[in-house]
Parts: C-alpha cells; structure tokens; sequence
C-alpha cells in the first residue's frame, strides 16, 4: 500500500473497517468477519512486547476480569470463557495479570522469548494442593 | 412534506433572500448556521421559512461559525445535502474546519456574503474574507448581483455534489451592495429548481450502517502529500468543466448565460479592468461610455475565483495592451492578489500587456465611476507607452497624500 | 428512568468487539479499556466521533482504523459538533424516509480528552448540550494534555508536575485546582450527567447503558489513569484507578436532569488521598517536608466534596 500513488486510493483519505458489506458488526465474531487491509487488526504491535503474558487454563476460574481490563482486546473470550491471549495485539502491558485475583495467578508475564511449555513447568503450584501431596 | 412556495416569475429579492430561497428550493436536509451581519438575513428568511412550513430539513442554530461548519461537517459526511452562511469575522473563525471540508471532500455550499476584517471592526463590503479562502481547496463562484447569487447557489450544488467532484463551493457576493439591495431576480418553481441541482448522491455516507467508515483520519508525510495531490487534481481537473456544463444547463432552462470568465466589450480591447463582485457591472457601465467616445476598452469580470480559470483569462484579455487589475482586499505587504493571479495568467503568453494594480473600495468605500474613469485614463497612457506611466500598485478612493508603491 | 442491572458479566454486552488491536495506543493506556467498555455496554449500532487527541491520533493514522462503526474526526475542539452535525443529519433522512437501514436506529457517542473537553473544546460541547442533540460525550479524563507531552490543562489537578507547569526548586507544579466539569455539565440541565471510572466496571456499564436509553445529551467524565504522564507502570493502571476510587479523588456518581444527584459507588475502606498521589511520579514531589501540607489540604479538599455530594444526594431524597 506504501507504493500507491496519487490516484490510487480513495478520496478524502476515508478507510472502512471490512471488505464490502457488514450486516451488524457487533454480532459478528472476528473470526467470522471480513476484515480489510485498513483495518488495524490486520496488523500486528507483537513487537512492542518485551514480556509477554502467558495463560494456565488449569488456574483459571473464568472471572473475565483479564478480558474486562485487557486495553488491546488481546484476551480471547468466548462464552465467558478464556481460550487464549492475542499474540499479535497484546502489547504486554501485564494488566491481566495484576487484575488476576487467582492465587498463584493464571496469567504471568514471561520473557517475550520464553518457551510456553516450559513456562507452564514453571509455574507457582497452588499451595493447597501442594499440602495434600 | 413541505410546503410549495408559490413565486412569482419575477421577485424583488436582494442577495440575502435569493440565496435564501435557492437554499429552501435544494432542499437543504442540514443547514447549521451562525449569524453575522451582512450574511445574517440569509440564516434569518431560512429560519422564517422553516417556521412557516416550507422546509423539512434540520436548521442547527450553532454556537460559533467553528461550530456551525463543524456541525456542517459532520452532517455532510453523514450523507446528506449541507449548506450554511458567513461572513468576515465569521468566515475566519470558521477558517480552520474549511480545510477540513475540501480535505475530507464533503460538498458543502457555502454563501459567504464577503465583508471586511478587521481590525478595525467594520462590517460593510470587501473582499478580504474571500481573498482568505482562495487556499482552503473550496470552489469560488462570485457574484456580481442578486440574479447571479440565485443562480449560481443551484448551480454551487449541482457541481460539488458530483461524485467526480465532492468539494465544496462558495458562492460570494458583496456586504451590502449585493446582499442587502434589492433587484429583480428571475425565479424558477421549486419543482424545476430542484431538478436542476438533482437528488442528493450520499458517497462514503456513515450513516449507512452496512458500510462503516473512517472519515478524518492523520497522514504523516508518507501519505499526506499524495491524499493532497489528489484533492488538487479534482479541484484543477474536474471543476471547470462541470461548472461549465452547469452554466449550459441553466442557459437551456433560463436563457441566462454565465461563464467562467465573463468578458464583457472584449473582442478588440486594448485596455481592459478585470475586477469581481459589484465592481464588474459598475466598470461595465463606464466602458460603455469610453466605447461611445470610440475608446476600445472593456471589463473581465472573474467568475470562477478558485479553481482559477489561468487559460480562459489570457484568452480573454488576449491582445489587450494595458490592464489593470482591481483588489478589494488590503494586500499587507505586497501586490494585490488578482494582480498576482494575472500576472502568473499572462506570463509566457504573447499577450504582453502593461499590467497595473488598484487597491479599492476597502471597508466598503464605493467605487465611483470617476474612479474607474481615471484608471481607464491610466491604461490609456500605458497602452500609448508600451510601458507603466504610473507606480504598478496605486490606492484609489483614498484620502490623504497619494499612496502607491513599486 | 431506564433502570440498568449489570450485576454480572450477563448484564454485559456479549456483543464482538467494535475497536481494534494494533492501534497506537501506550501500553497499558485506559482510554481504550474505556472506550471497549462504552462500545461494549450496547448491540445498538454507532455512529462515533472524536477529537484530536491521543485516541484519535493512535486510532485512525493512515492506512490504519481501529474503528469497526462509522467514525468521524475533523479536529481538537469540534469532536462534538461532528457528531452532533451526523445525529441531525440522521434526523433529517429518518424524517424524509432516505435513511439505507430504517430499521435501525444508531447511538451517537463523541469521545474527546480533557483537553478537548475542559479547555480547547468547551464552547461547542456547551452548544450541542444547550441545543439538546441526542448523544452522547464521553470525556476520557487523563488530566493532562497527554497526546502533546504532558502539558497541563484545566482538569490538571494541584500540585500535579506538567511540561507546562513542572516543579521545580521553587514551584509545586500546577497551581489551579482541576475545574468542576460535572457540575458545569449539569448545569446546563442534561438530562444525565455521570462519572465513571473503568476499574468499577459495572458501575461504568450500568451509567453508559443508562446514557444510551436517555434521550437527549449525556456526559459522562471517564477517569482514564494515564501511564505516561501520570508516571506508573503499564501493569498498574488498574491499581492506580482502584486508588482514585477508594480514596475519592474520583468520586463515582451521577446528576440526573440536572439536579437529583446520585452517589453510585462507597468505597468498603476509604484509603487517605497520600496512596493515591504516592503511587504516582507526576506528585512525587510532594512529599517533602516542604510540601506536605500541600498534601493534607488535598486531603481537606476531598473530603470536603465527598460531605458536598453526600449532601446533595440527601437533599434530592
């Protein structure tokens, strides 16, 4: 797109969202939308991120407040439940897992590097559990 | 459903009510406005008329001319017809968001009854309110008398609504002299007047839900100078030719011809005025007497201010060996700005007149045909010279010493 | 009165989202937790605004819109005309039959700054309120000129360090205390004013949900705790809103019609003003002996607005 000229685009500097028509975009989930090239969910602030936050399904407790204060729409919410962080979206600003009230937490900041599996092996184990044990 | 306005085939109207009932026969859907003397009564016939049935439009009575163009703005870009009014202080207050009108390229008709800023205060006719928006990127049509503000309003809309334009226009005439004397102004019904200027188009509209859209976005310099280039490239390319379709449609509707450059006596002219506003006719008049002594003069009156119409104003004053070029407007530090304009028109043509400025009429001082006499006089010396037999930029109409500089 | 319940996450739209990742945005910036939280409170359709300021420009530089509902910006001052001129407009063609979707029936919401808001945008804000367009202004109150660097405005609190008025050997920082933009809004007999803060989410979404059923324009003040220039960690903007919540810095109510005042939010443990103003960089500078006091008479202030409200709020029983 940085290539266009002059006469190439549209006038008035306009930009729509999607591609052709959308009904009700409130009802209609991202994965089912036809985003455009101008909408800046094309685009990825993956590398703004010095830490990235990472999820422990096991921990989670759904409270959604991770996905309520997320400012980058990175908490990937369905039916009220968690499924996943958006990698290209989440700047790491690690609000999510201040505002996790579980305890140890279901979301920790990890080096943007760190390797998830590992990561989950690493994790702090609920000191219940590590009492029955 | 609004009423019909029954007119006569001939009205009384000064410059204020011809546009006022041009604005009532587009069927304006959003007028948002700010009153300011000498464009007020425009605002005011439109608000009687609401009050008395004949308009279904929204009339938004602003805070500020800023906010009265804002709301303007924001209704065009929603997706309907928009028109307001202004004048001098107004019109620069509103300064700001013109800009944003022709960026965004949203079709506004504009009626600005020109006026003088200050300081000091005045509020009669001059042309510096127009001399300001010559940059903003909106069409200029200029209007010489009631007639042509009726007729050039329909025609305002009919060319920046085109989808090959979208920008919007001024339609300028004189404080006072045109906007408050009251002439005869042939009509048309609403019905034909409104045909003439055609439905609304809406283009990028936000408010269709299906198709949501961006309007007013930043371009740093990766993109600004190209979104610029193409705004300017409208304005150049695709203006004048609708214009000139428009003129041609309302000639086969009325009869009444208008131009982009309005030569008047021009054909073998040797010395010529080119001036705008009431001026024009009040210099056609004394040519007319010079011609009746046999003295070969003539007027070019500018009709299309911007995009300006270079080419047709060299042609026009093709042959001529003195000219002189008329500005109401205090040019602060240099020739005026029509001498500019034609100065740039003539250059690298054939055409190598003595070319010659006049500051007039500032505040609304009048314009004597004594004055206009006496540059005539002027162009003939300079004609008879091959050269300035006076300083390139006088003051005319002035008390005190002569001033004039270069 | 349209009574909203948003007692659980239910209550909350399960609407996709209509703002966009990727913007430009800090991280951690609670403007946009604000504006998911305004968008997300309705499935209505939107017809949005905003004026210059850190959301338009992070939000809407070319090729790139964040914006999933029709938007418009025109400039710093005018965010609210712009809407204001798009909702008259909708009138108009909803009168004379032209409207693509009649079935619809879109919200209109401006959003602007503090400075858009307070100072540079004020008379036009007035003037859609005045003339009683059906909308809605959200102020995203960061208390500072964020966008430009951190110079002060009129929302700028005392004893804040601005670009524009920094401590400094012989200066506290900003000297005005932060104007009353609530009262002043309902002042002009809205019929719902309210301020919101994005930490009390359900509070924040009952008062937009509210806004959005009122006819008429509505202003809501949204404290937006700004990373940068109030000088916190990106991680902390929701701890550092729970601080202006609970030690009423930021108090939570709303004025309905311009008079019945209502207190929507008592903190369980009001915390003393110092752990608000402690945990930010821009007042660092106060706690020294010479301006402790300083500290205290912000302390008197805030109190002596909570009795006021409180007070209104019994007059109107």
């Amino acid at each position: 797109m940085l290539q266009n000229g002059w006469d190439t685009f549209e006038i008035g500097t306009i930009l729509r969202p999607f591609e052709g028509s959308i009904s009700d975009a409130s009802a209609i989930l991202p994965e089912d939308r036809l985003y455009s090239q101008s909408n800046s969910f094309s685009v990825s602030v993956a590398d703004w991120r010095i830490e990235k936050p990472l999820f422990n399904k096991d921990l989670c407790i759904d409270c959604q407040f991770c996905w309520i204060y997320c400012p980058d729409m990175s908490i990937i919410s369905r039916d009220k439940k968690m499924v996943a962080v958006d990698y290209d979206h989440c700047k790491g600003c690690g609000i999510c897992v201040q505002v996790c009230p579980t305890t140890p937490k279901a979301l920790l900041m990890f080096p943007e590097q760190k390797d998830e599996e590992e990561a989950l092996l690493e994790w702090p184990k609920k000191e219940k559990k590590e009492k029955e044990n | 459903m609004a009423d019909i306005f029954e007119l006569r085939d001939i009205e009384v109207w000064d410059g204020n009510m011809a546009a006022s009932h041009a604005l009532r026969q587009a069927q304006v859907d959003v007028v948002a406005a700010y009153p300011i003397t000498p464009s007020t009564p425009i605002v005011e016939n439109y608000a009687s008329f609401m009050a008395n049935g004949y308009i279904d439009g929204e009339f938004v009575m602003a805070e500020s001319e800023h906010g009265a163009m804002s709301c303007c703005i924001g209704a065009s870009a929603a997706g309907g017809r928009v028109a307001t009014a202004t004048s001098s202080q107004g019109f620069a207050l509103m300064l700001e968001t013109l800009y944003s009108a022709s960026g965004m390229r949203l079709p506004i008709v504009l009626n600005v009854v020109n006026r003088a800023i200050g300081a000091p205060l005045n509020v009669n006719g001059d042309h510096s309110d127009m001399y300001m928006g010559r940059d903003s990127g909106w069409i200029q049509i200029d209007c010489y008398n009631p007639q042509d503000v009726y007729d050039m309003n329909l025609v305002a809309f009919r060319v920046c609504e085109d989808h090959g334009i979208r920008l919007p226009a001024m339609v300028h005439q004189d404080g006072f002299m045109t906007s408050h004397t009251a002439q005869r102004v042939k009509t048309l019904s609403d019905d034909v007047a409104y045909d003439f200027i055609g439905e609304f188009k809406p283009m990028n509209d936000m408010l269709d839900l299906d198709h949501p859209v961006t309007h007013g976005v930043q371009t740093e310099e990766d993109w600004h100078f190209e979104h610029k280039a193409r705004q300017h490239h409208a304005l150049m390319s695709a203006v004048l030719p609708k214009i000139q379709e428009a003129f041609d449609g309302l000639k086969a509707l009325t009869g009444r011809q208008y131009n982009l450059v309005e030569s008047y006596t021009m054909d073998d002219a040797e010395i010529a005025i080119v001036c705008m506003g009431t001026s024009v006719e009040t210099a056609q008049e004394v040519s007319n007497e010079l011609r009746a002594q046999g003295i070969k003069a003539g007027v070019v009156g500018i009709r299309v201010f911007r995009p300006f119409p270079l080419e047709q104003i060299a042609d026009a004053l093709k042959g001529c060996k003195a000219i002189a070029t008329l500005d109401r407007s205090s040019p602060n530090g240099t020739v005026g700005a029509l001498y500019n304009e034609l100065a740039g028109a003539l250059f690298n043509t054939s055409t190598h007149a003595v070319l010659t400025n006049y500051i007039y009429g500032l505040g609304g001082r009048d314009l004597t045909k004594s004055s206009i006499h006496t540059i005539y006089r002027d162009l003939q010396a300079n004609a008879q010279a091959g050269s300035p037999t006076t300083p390139l930029q006088q003051f005319i109409g002035l008390r005190g010493p002569k001033l004039s500089f270069f | 009165m349209f009574q909203a319940k948003t007692k659980n996450l239910k209550n909350f739209s399960t609407s996709a989202e209509r703002f966009e990742g990727a913007n430009l945005l800090c991280p951690g910036c609670a403007h946009s937790i604000i504006v998911r939280e305004v968008l997300n409170a309705t499935n209505d359709h939107l017809i949005l605004g905003a004026s210059t300021g850190c959301l338009e420009v992070c939000t809407a530089v070319y090729p790139h819109t964040s914006w999933d509902a029709s938007w418009i910006h025109i400039g710093f001052e005018n965010g609210s005309s712009a809407v204001a001129g798009a909702e008259a407009m909708y009138k108009v063609l909803k009168n004379k039959g032209r409207l693509k979707q009649p079935d619809r029936t879109p919200k209109f919401v401006a959003f602007g700054g503090d400075g858009a808001t307070y100072d540079i945008g004020f008379q036009w804000i007035s003037g859609c309120f005045e003339r009683g367009h059906d909308m809605m202004y959200v102020c995203l109150d960061n208390e500072v000129y964020a966008n430009t660097g951190g110079q002060r405005s009129s929302s700028t609190p005392i004893g804040a360090s601005a670009s524009t008025t920094p401590s400094g050997r012989i200066s506290y920082g900003e000297k005005q205390n932060k104007k009353d933009m609530m009262a002043i809004m309902a002042a002009h007999g809205a019929p719902y004013v309210a301020q919101v803060a994005p930490n009390q989410w359900r509070d924040m979404v009952a008062k937009i949900q509210k806004g959005f059923a009122t006819e008429g324009p509505v202003f809501i003040n949204a404290m937006s705790a700004c990373t940068t220039e109030w000088k916190f960690s990106p991680e902390d903007t929701i701890a550092i809103s729970d601080l202006a919540t609970d030690s009423l810095v930021f108090p939570l109510y709303e004025i309905i019609d311009g008079t019945k005042l209502n207190i929507t939010y008592r903190p369980k443990n009001v915390i003393p003003v110092r752990d608000y103003l402690g945990a930010q960089g821009r007042f660092k500078h106060l706690f020294t002996k010479q301006y402790e006091y300083l500290i205290n008479e912000w302390q008197a202030r805030v109190d002596a607005k909570w009795e006021l409200l409180q007070r209104r709020e019994e007059a109107c029983l």
